[in-house]
């Protein structure tokens, strides 16, 4: 094994031996279940913030978010857009309430909320379906990380993640995860920030440029291996050595191609001299004037596109069910407010050097574009942009460290808060079943993991997004402010917009998508299913107006008066003993 | 080792959570003076004006913002120092407006609940 592989390995053991030492000091203090499952409520509003930011800024947004920048430019930044934005509909509408309503998940708010089991239920399978997506490839993208980095085999990756998430969460719960977090959110900004001012400093004193009207150019020679058959796409005429099988012939040398796209099957070889314009995947822009404008492409649907991916974002974030779950350890809503707050300038201020990263991986790392990897853009660019020498594995090992704490983080709180749903729902409560649930809880996504191909993170991300947009955005806003809703309608438009965002992701993940407009509504299904959520509520509730549960002008005081008056479930912690 | 008297441990959340699914009362009602009745109700109706005005905001930085883009082409040959204005309002410019948003926000919601408040001081 290489020295690189060895730093980039020691960097990820450390993460996972520090962020054990710090879930073990907290076990220390995790007694009651109270701890276990919401930190029993003590933690202030940066710590949360810290915490919630550690844990929303996955792997998958971050590789993700770079990678789709390398390829599709400017149009790529709606996506961190939409996924900072979502923090601000989250403080508009439900962090404070939603905190008051002394609820610990979203199948509690619906309990706490409109008094009715069935609907109980409904809300505890798409909290699983949603946590258990999201899982997905947050443990694929831990394989992604190992093979790129060390050349060890993705299942690997994929099973490690998997274990050291499961001993973190048995280990300690949520206190524990709490400070765990905080932590990785600091490791994961050090680790973006530092190559992004080292490489952004190169850039500088550097002479390229974005501004030209042509595709990006290799660096220096450069050989790829193709892994999975890919459409290229050439502006101008290319010239290069390849092997293996072009455009439907066998090759074995000089391949010249001629402006137009080209097919080439996995397991071909190609080698670019220095200064070669880069093919880049057919659908993306090809020349890097287009790459850096905004609105270049032609699609006739990208404004729906990009609506739509705007509103997963913005309203996804409140459905995520690891997200929810820590507002409850803040001790008011006041305290949940101000973590918000936090949040929206942590997370801003990460994608912002997220996107610096991105972007100048068009210029280090562009063979990315043509072996479809972009989710690697940001793990090979130290190395790319620094050299071969113990500076650049150096900077590769902080990023593999920054990159191995964001998966650790999202996992280990997808697994907290599923465990805790299949804790309170589905098992019988006592301390050990909490432990049981977070080991089921994991075992799924772990063998979906290790058997199914892996998919862009582009692709699979904002599909989560908008199935938590379709279910629990609508239930969460009417539930909070509008006093007539009822059980029959909450029910109906949750499985509306489930039922249609999960056949959306259904199709897009096992069916190949046309482009158009039935293609982009497939892939970004929120800009329909959200409305028709919303609608389907309103108006089942209407038309089942008797069922509005009878105390519901004092729940819906408790969910907005402030602590001090009284009204809401602190008023329990009394009787809480610690 | 002394024993200890042995109580139920959960989670205040998971207490009411189970205690509404069981059928039983949801613990006591808070008794509140009608006073700190409209009160409580006044803030709510703040609470949800000033969420809408905030959605307003980000609404028209969100919806705005693609179409502006779309609709004006020409923003992409202004520079800024070299860099297209087009690709500045789109990488840097949401998030400042965004964290001043909810920062204004927090504030708003904040005052809210200060305002005005029925010498409820000794609750705290």
């Amino acid at each position: 094994m290489s020295t690189s592989a060895l730093i980039a390995l020691a960097a990820i053991a450390l993460v996972g031996v520090i962020s054990a030492i710090i879930g073990s000091l907290g076990v220390r203090v995790a007694r009651s279940t109270s701890d276990f499952l919401v930190a029993s409520r003590t933690v202030g509003p940066l710590a949360n913030a810290s915490a919630i930011s550690g844990e929303y800024l996955s792997a998958a947004t971050l590789l993700g978010v770079a990678g789709l920048i390398l390829r599709e430019g400017a149009d790529a930044l709606w996506y961190a857009i939409a996924f900072t934005a979502g923090y601000l509909a989250l403080l508009l509408f439900v962090a404070a309430p939603l905190r008051r309503s002394g609820a610990y998940t979203v199948p509690d708010f619906a309990e706490v909320r409109l008094g009715s089991s069935r609907l109980r239920r409904v809300c505890t399978l798409f909290v699983l379906l949603i946590g258990w997506l999201y899982l997905l490839p947050q443990l694929q993208g831990a394989g992604l990380t190992l093979t790129i980095l060390t050349g060890l085999p993705g299942w690997i990756g994929v099973a490690g993640a998997g274990i050291v998430v499961v001993l973190t969460v048995i280990g300690g719960g949520m206190r524990s995860i709490t400070f765990v977090q905080a932590f990785q959110y600091w490791l994961k900004l050090t680790s973006v920030a530092v190559p992004a001012l080292i490489i952004g400093g190169l850039f500088l004193s550097d002479a390229r440029t974005f501004d030209r009207p042509s595709a990006p150019q290799f660096p220096v020679d450069t050989s790829v291996r193709i892994r999975t058959d890919v459409v290229l796409q050439v502006g101008g005429p290319v010239t290069f050595n390849a092997t293996g099988e072009v455009d439907g012939h066998e090759v074995e040398g000089q391949v010249h191609w001629e402006p137009g796209e080209h097919v080439i099957r996995a397991g071909s070889s190609l080698r670019f001299a220095s200064g070669t314009e880069v093919p880049t995947p057919v659908g993306s822009p090809i020349t890097d004037q287009e790459w850096l404008n905004p609105m270049s492409g032609s699609a006739p649907n990208q404004l729906l596109e990009i609506y739509s991916i705007l509103i997963a974002g913005f309203l996804g974030t409140m459905g995520l069910p690891h997200v929810l779950v820590r507002f409850y350890t803040n001790p008011d809503g006041e305290a949940a407010r101000r973590t918000t707050v936090l949040v929206i300038a942590m997370i801003g201020g990460l994608y912002l050097l997220v996107t610096q990263l991105g972007a100048l991986s068009r210029l280090y790392t562009p063979q990315l574009l043509v072996t479809g990897q972009t989710d690697a853009a940001v793990l090979m660019m130290p190395t790319a942009a620094l050299g071969a020498g113990w500076f650049g594995w150096m900077i590769s090992g902080l990023v593999a460290a920054g990159v191995a704490a964001a998966f650790l983080a999202t996992s280990s709180g997808l697994v907290v808060s599923l465990a805790g749903v299949l804790f309170t729902d589905v098992l019988t409560g006592r301390l050990r079943d909490f432990r049981f649930a977070a080991v089921l809880s994991s075992i799924l996504p772990i063998v979906l993991a290790l058997t199914v191909t892996r998919l862009d993170f582009a692709l699979t991300v904002p599909l989560v997004f908008a199935v938590a947009a379709s279910t629990f955005c609508p239930l969460l806003v009417l539930g909070i402010w509008w006093r007539g809703l009822t059980p029959a309608g909450a029910i109906a438009g949750v499985l509306v917009g489930g039922g249609l965002s999960a056949a959306a992701v259904a199709v897009s993940l096992f069916a190949s998508v046309r482009p158009g407009l039935l293609g982009v509504l497939l892939l970004r299904p929120a800009a329909v299913t959200v409305p028709a959520a919303f609608l389907t509520m309103i108006v089942v509730s209407l038309l089942t107006r008797s069922g509005v549960p009878a105390d519901v002008d004092r729940t819906l005081l408790r969910l907005h008066a402030p602590e001090r008056l009284g009204l809401t479930a602190s008023r329990f912690d009394a009787r809480d003993d610690r | 080792m002394n024993r200890q008297h042995r109580v139920t441990v959960t989670s205040p959340q998971t207490r009411i959570a189970m205690a509404g699914r069981r059928g039983l009362p949801p613990g006591p009602v808070p008794r509140l003076a009608p006073e700190e009745l409209a009160h409580a109700r006044r803030i709510r109706r703040v609470q949800l004006r000033w969420a809408a005005m905030g959605l307003l905001g980000v609404l028209t930085l969100l919806a705005g913002l693609p179409l502006l883009l779309d609709l004006a082409p020409g923003l992409w040959q202004i520079r800024l120092a070299g860099v297209p204005v087009a690709w500045l309002a789109v990488a840097v410019l949401p998030y400042p407006v965004l964290a001043g948003l909810a920062f204004w926000q927090l504030r708003r919601a904040e005052r809210a609940e200060d305002a005005s408040s029925p010498g409820n001081e000794a609750e705290r």
